[in-house]
């Protein structure tokens, strides 16, 4: 065996290297009140997963500089779920109980928010997810809620009318396909949704088109929908795929405007598409250029030296609602912040006014952003009010 | 649209050939799958990609220090991995845990070290596709094929043409015999993890090119390694022939039952040819290999 003591020698070296990431868990402080947090930090998803987080961190920091809540410093607890439901739901329920938290925060996934849901509903601490957009993750079947899940982001049903809504009446589309991402809750989920707004609307649905999570290759897809020469092509899927998919069409000479939907917003995705998803546009939850964002982005830049993400903001808001919920109910206990969640109303925050839907714990109001791609940039094009 | 679609079938085809070759090659001499091959590919490209971007070299540069580089991690994974199992004669099965166990720690490590992002190659050729008529060719792609041919000619000429290549040829039909007739099995080994880790760089940095950098990139491998099952593990034509077989298959599939089932009907392709054809559809008699 001495002959191979270097290899196990190189394999400890691995390990400790891999054990020397950031420890989330501190010490135990007494007068704290503890925040779950869980997300993808490694993995495909972890530009998002960081960007929850670091945004959740800097809200929690300033929220403690300012006095923290109720007289006492916030705390957050950290972990990793690299994107898998199985992971979530071992880290959730360490957050519940080992850690003992007073509420989640978390996480940007649809599927992964839907594998967590019971457990939170069974250890009885409220969740809060930034950008599960499906409807199940709260109404798992009509006419049952999670009574302790809650979002802050509008549902895949909005986000699939107004793309229908803004294809028709914006762009004067006629015929559109659609490539969507089968694996993928929130994929399907907009698709659907949007598939029956186009048509109710009158619309013709061409080409519908699917393809598997981790594919790289799309032109068998793509091809069909060439034939079917759309004016639009709905992408409801996350940046890495639209930057592939999207060079592939062109590189087919498709020339149809590309619409998206909040999976597309990531510096990656200009970095990696470049001129392909020039002209496009996508539906999102809000705009990291806004006026009312750019001292939380500027902060969050010298923070992290990185730009910020719409999801940091999201993750900005969620604390927010947690932090009116807690001091809305003067105590840190769950049930006691489950019940002033539930109860918000007209609360003010980076992307809208956020009012809770008692029989969905939707938040009722909320506008959505039309970013355009223009010169390899996010430009603001125009806001889509929820009653039009 | 079917003309369209062949191309498309080819193009995936060509890459998975480069891939379904480095399997083959050591199944014929070690009668195992390299599970972790996958990861070199991955190595491969981020060699390639640092040597573009952190280096600034030209790109045929880029291309032999991946091969290089590719060719000493397959060898020094061989020597980690598989040459203590060799030497006490282990069983098969031990040689699949170890790749696996490599797979999976190649992956963690790049994942720690380098990061979890994806990094896109900066443009090699115009991206802007060659027409014919209502034809879309890319420039990549044609240059991924004209690699993938270059390299599958050298590395037949190698096999078929070179006195190492005879005694590899030799050593997959009995490594024993073949010992005992002067041939050194550890060279040989070293030489097979040599060439097939040259093939998963090139292929590294073609798959990067096209597909972008990821640290389980890797994973895709496993279509190559179904092709290299259809045409028979162990014999380098039948990789080829399964290669792009599957990737036409694949297109087909797409275009005309329904995209949602593509890898179905790769899954599907592989049984079929098992239950038919034990051996691949190139593969021989064990007795008879490469």
């Amino acid at each position: 065996m001495r002959k191979h003591s270097w290899i196990f020698l190189v394999l400890i070296m691995a390990l400790l290297v891999a054990g020397c990431q950031p420890k989330a868990a501190e010490p135990e402080v007494a007068d704290t009140i503890k925040i779950g947090f869980f997300g993808a930090l490694s993995g495909d998803q972890a530009v998002w997963g960081q960007a929850d987080r670091d945004g959740l961190l800097l809200t929690v920091n300033q929220i403690n500089e300012a006095g923290g809540v109720l007289g006492k410093q916030l705390e957050v607890i950290a972990y990793d779920d690299k994107g898998d439901q199985l992971e979530s739901v071992n880290v959730v329920k360490r957050l519940i109980n080992e850690d003992k938290v007073s509420a989640i925060i978390g996480c940007n996934s649809s599927g992964r928010n839907i594998a967590v849901a019971p457990v939170t509903e069974e250890g009885k601490v409220p969740i809060i997810s930034t950008f599960a957009t499906n409807p199940r993750v709260t109404v798992p079947e009509e006419g049952t809620l999670m009574k302790y899940t809650f979002r802050v982001c509008f549902i895949d049903p909005y986000s699939g009318d107004v793309t229908a809504k803004f294809a028709m009446n914006d762009l004067g589309a006629k015929k559109a396909a659609v490539l969507y991402e089968i694996s993928s809750d929130y994929s399907v989920g907009v698709r659907d949704f949007f598939v029956k707004s186009w048509e109710d609307m009158g619309g013709e649905i061409v080409a519908d088109e699917a393809f598997k999570t981790g594919d790289v290759d799309f032109r068998p897809q793509l091809t069909r929908i060439k034939e079917a020469d759309p004016d639009v092509i709905v992408m409801p899927f996350l940046y890495k795929e639209v930057a592939l998919s999207a060079k592939q069409a062109r590189d087919l000479g498709i020339t149809a405007t590309m619409l998206g939907g909040d999976g597309w917003p990531s510096s990656a995705l200009l970095e990696m598409a470049g001129e392909a998803v020039e002209g496009s546009y996508f539906i999102n939850h809000g705009d990291t250029n806004a006026p009312n964002v750019q001292a939380f982005a500027q902060a969050y830049k010298e923070e992290f030296d990185k730009e910020i993400e719409i999801n940091s903001i999201m993750a900005h808001d969620a604390m927010m609602m947690l932090q009116a919920a807690i001091e809305n109910a003067g105590s840190s206990d769950p049930d006691a912040i489950r019940d002033a969640l539930e109860a918000l109303e007209g609360l003010e925050v980076f992307t809208g006014t956020i009012t809770v839907d008692t029989e969905t714990h939707n938040p009722i109001g909320k506008a959505a952003s039309i970013i355009k791609i223009e010169n390899n940039e996010f430009v603001f094009f125009k806001q889509f009010d929820p009653m039009e | 649209m079917i003309l369209q679609q062949i191309i498309n079938g080819l193009s995936i085809g060509a890459v998975y050939a480069l891939l379904a070759v480095g399997y083959s090659l050591v199944y014929s001499v070690l009668n195992f799958s390299n599970f972790a091959h996958g990861e070199v590919l991955m190595l491969g490209s981020y060699i390639g990609f640092f040597s573009l971007t952190q280096l600034g070299v030209p790109f045929v540069v880029a291309i032999v220090l991946s091969v290089v580089g590719t060719g000493v991690i397959a060898i020094v994974l061989e020597r980690i991995g598989y040459r203590p199992l060799r030497l006490r004669s282990a069983p098969l099965l031990y040689f699949m845990i170890s790749a696996m166990g490599l797979s999976i720690f190649l992956q963690n490590l790049t994942i720690v070290t380098i990061g979890p992002n994806f990094r896109t190659y900066p443009d090699i050729i115009s991206t802007a596709p060659i027409t014919i008529g209502d034809l879309y060719i890319g420039r990549l792609d044609l240059m991924i094929f004209g690699i993938t041919l270059l390299s599958l000619l050298l590395l037949t000429w190698f096999i078929y043409g070179t006195k190492m290549g005879s005694g590899i040829r030799a050593a997959s039909y009995n490594m024993r015999v073949a010992s005992l007739m002067g041939i050194n099995p550890d060279l040989v080994v070293a030489i097979v993890f040599l060439l097939a880790g040259a093939t998963a760089g090139v292929g590294g940095m073609l798959f990067g090119m096209k597909y972008t950098v990821y640290p389980w990139m890797g994973t895709l491998t496993i279509k190559a390694f179904i092709a290299a099952v259809v045409g028979g593990l162990g014999s380098l034509p039948g990789a080829v022939i399964g290669a792009f077989l599957l990737g036409i298959t694949e297109t087909f599939a797409a275009a005309y039952v329904s995209s949602a089932f593509r890898d179905l009907f790769s899954f599907a392709l592989m049984i079929l040819i098992i239950v038919i054809r034990p051996g691949g559809l190139m593969g021989v008699v064990s007795q008879e290999k490469a």
